[in-house]
């Protein structure tokens, strides 16, 4: 055989490998907008119950992602840095609810926090209700969505070239100061980008809210309700809704992508 | 002043090990060795960004327990590394406690760059820049990694010479990296050599580029002329302080002043103390050396001329119009003539 036809061939192959990859990723996505998206942006102001689930999905998926921030940064900082004992075990934790089905998960806190539980008995004693509220719904996004978040907020710090602290420490900042003045700014980017993934994440997150809490319902679990309950087309709008939503979060993203490359030297 | 004790430090693929010297206050100090020997470690050692065991004091006082935002050093790196998110003047401002920022941004050539972004600096300028910053905070020491590569010759000598009034007029103490010899011999009141992490030889320039202490450094420092051999006492005594010594090796003879323990070593012979002749040998030099020339390089107003002694190779560099005037060409049957003083052994 040819060079040039073993070549020909080698691109033909990759070309319909792709195509097959792209259609079993789009087809299915492609399909459930075009069967619902049109009753799905009508139903956003018929449906009070989709609307409400929206919002809620919404708002708990952005109060899990804020205080992931809060949290994960310093600790993705720490990592990345190698200023914690044990860095690599921290990291392991940090990833194992990855690789815990979503449903486990939901156990888990549900033992953890649950009222039965020590913590969750000290929780419901301070007025803080984790089953069944908007509270235990954050807390399982957070669970599952932040180690996605300080997995990727440790590699945009790791981007960032340690040798800027450095210099910004000879000019008389402390360790913490040079970190919030050049290495959070330099990879904030990357911090906004692992912000946003894990942000998509919670919003779809199912298994582990819909132990914890079925109700009040979140748009993923009034699309299963409504699939057992009333079947397919019911369950429509509300996915169809879900997949638009989603698609918010590519747009950042891809936005995001588009800008220079981050600093290092 | 700087003092460094015993520091050893690890860094990636780079160690110090035992490195210990002293810079007087209001000196400037050059560093040399080859890529890898862990300058720039060591610089970052004793601004305090990398841990390290040993001592290093600063203006008098032990800071090897300090952070370095304590130190008080001013550090530029041979990238520069200025913020990318900031604009030149917020650079130099960044740790300037008062008017020298600007004031050393005058100096420098880089006031017109102030309102600049980062990103839109040459190299050259970037490093300006850099300079500044680290003027800015008034440090009293200053650790410089090859501050100087990014700039064009002319605008080097002009940088050098401001920065070399800065540093009188401050009473700054600067430790510099640096590769460039000439750089070396100009700024330097003292040269310290690194290899492999340990210190090898710490002399003023002039004495390091004529005395080096050993083969490597030599070579290092571009010594033309470096015989592998044996030496041994040859003549007698003048007091007790010199001594002829003879080295042979390579198939050559060279004769020495000064004291040296015989047995196997180096022989060192700059370019330029090496005397070329066409005619008879009746000289004072003590070392005269038949042979032939077997290449003559021309470059600018001097030429290097090789010439070939038995076995080896003697460089010598002489004017253009010497070559002309003797008419030296390949081949030609010359005599090389070297005094016993200019023969380092090592």
């Amino acid at each position: 055989m040819s060079g040039s036809r073993a070549t020909r061939l080698a691109t033909i192959g990759v070309a319909v490998g792709a195509v097959v990859l792209l259609g079993l990723l789009l087809i299915p996505v492609g399909t459930l907008v075009a069967h619902g998206g049109i009753a799905g942006l009508r139903a956003l102001g018929t449906d009070p119950e989709l609307r409400q689930s929206l919002w809620l999905t919404v708002i708990t998926a952005t109060a899990a992602t804020l205080v992931t921030v809060a949290l994960g940064t310093p600790l993705a900082y720490l990592i990345a840095r190698r200023r914690l004992p044990f860095a690599s075990v921290v990291s392991a934790i940090v990833e194992l609810p990855l690789l815990i089905p979503h449903p486990v998960a939901g156990i888990a806190l549900l033992l953890a926090f649950g009222r039965a539980s020590a913590l969750g008995a000290v929780l419901s004693r301070v007025g803080v209700s984790v089953v069944g509220s908007a509270t235990g719904i954050g807390l399982a996004m957070l669970f599952v969505a932040a180690p996605l978040y300080v997995s990727a907020a440790r590699e945009a710090i790791a981007r960032v070239d340690q040798r800027y602290e450095a210099v910004a420490r000879t000019l008389g900042d402390g360790a913490w100061r040079a970190a919030w003045r050049i290495t959070m700014p330099l990879s904030l980017r990357g911090l906004v980008a692992a912000a946003v993934v894990m942000w998509a994440r919670a919003v779809s997150e199912f298994g582990a809210i819909v132990i914890l809490t079925y109700n009040p319902k979140v748009a993923s679990v009034l699309s299963y309700d409504r699939f057992t309950a009333y079947g397919l087309d019911s369950a429509l709008p509300v996915a169809a809704v879900l997949v638009l939503l989603a698609t918010l979060p590519l747009l950042v993203l891809r936005s995001l992508r588009n800008e220079p490359a981050e600093a290092s030297a | 002043m700087i003092e460094v004790q015993k520091v050893s430090a690890r860094a990636g693929r780079f160690s110090l090990s035992n490195v210990s010297f002293v810079v007087e206050r209001g000196n400037w100090a050059v560093l040399l060795g080859p890529a890898g020997a862990g300058k720039t470690t060591l610089l970052e050692t004793i601004a305090g960004v990398r841990d390290a065991s040993g001592r290093v004091l600063l203006r008098g006082k032990d800071v090897s327990s300090l952070p370095p935002e304590q130190r008080e050093v001013g550090m530029v790196y041979q990238h520069a590394l200025l913020f990318p998110h900031l604009s030149v003047r917020q650079n130099i401002a960044y740790g300037a406690k008062d008017e020298r920022g600007l004031a050393a941004a005058r100096e420098l050539g880089v006031e017109s760059l102030l309102d600049r972004p980062v990103e839109r600096l040459s190299g050259g300028e970037r490093q300006l820049v850099a300079l500044a910053r680290a003027l800015a905070t008034g440090a009293e020491v200053l650790l410089l990694d090859e501050p100087f590569a990014a700039l064009d010759p002319r605008r080097r000598i002009k940088v050098r010479s401001a920065l070399r009034r800065m540093q009188r007029e401050r009473g700054m103490t600067v430790l510099q990296v640096t590769h460039d010899f000439v750089e070396a011999g100009l700024l330097g009141d003292v040269a310290i050599v690194l290899e492999n992490g340990a210190v090898q030889q710490v002399a003023p320039p002039n004495v390091l580029f004529r005395a080096p202490a050993s083969a490597t450094i030599a070579d290092f420092v571009g010594a033309e002329n470096v015989f592998t051999g044996s030496i041994e006492p040859a003549g007698a005594e003048v007091g007790d302080a010199a001594a002829t010594m003879c080295f042979r090796g390579e198939g050559i003879e060279l004769y020495a002043v000064g004291q040296r323990t015989a047995g196997p070593g180096h022989a060192v012979v700059r370019a330029d103390d090496v005397t070329i002749t066409t005619a008879g040998t009746v000289t004072s030099a003590r070392n005269v050396l038949v042979g032939e020339i077997s290449e003559v390089a021309l470059d600018g107003v001097i030429a290097r001329v090789a010439v070939r002694i038995h076995e080896t190779t003697m460089m010598a560099i002489v004017t253009r119009a010497s070559v002309e005037d003797l008419q030296l060409r390949t081949g030609t049957p010359v005599t090389a003539m070297i005094k016993a003083t200019n023969v380092h052994l090592c």
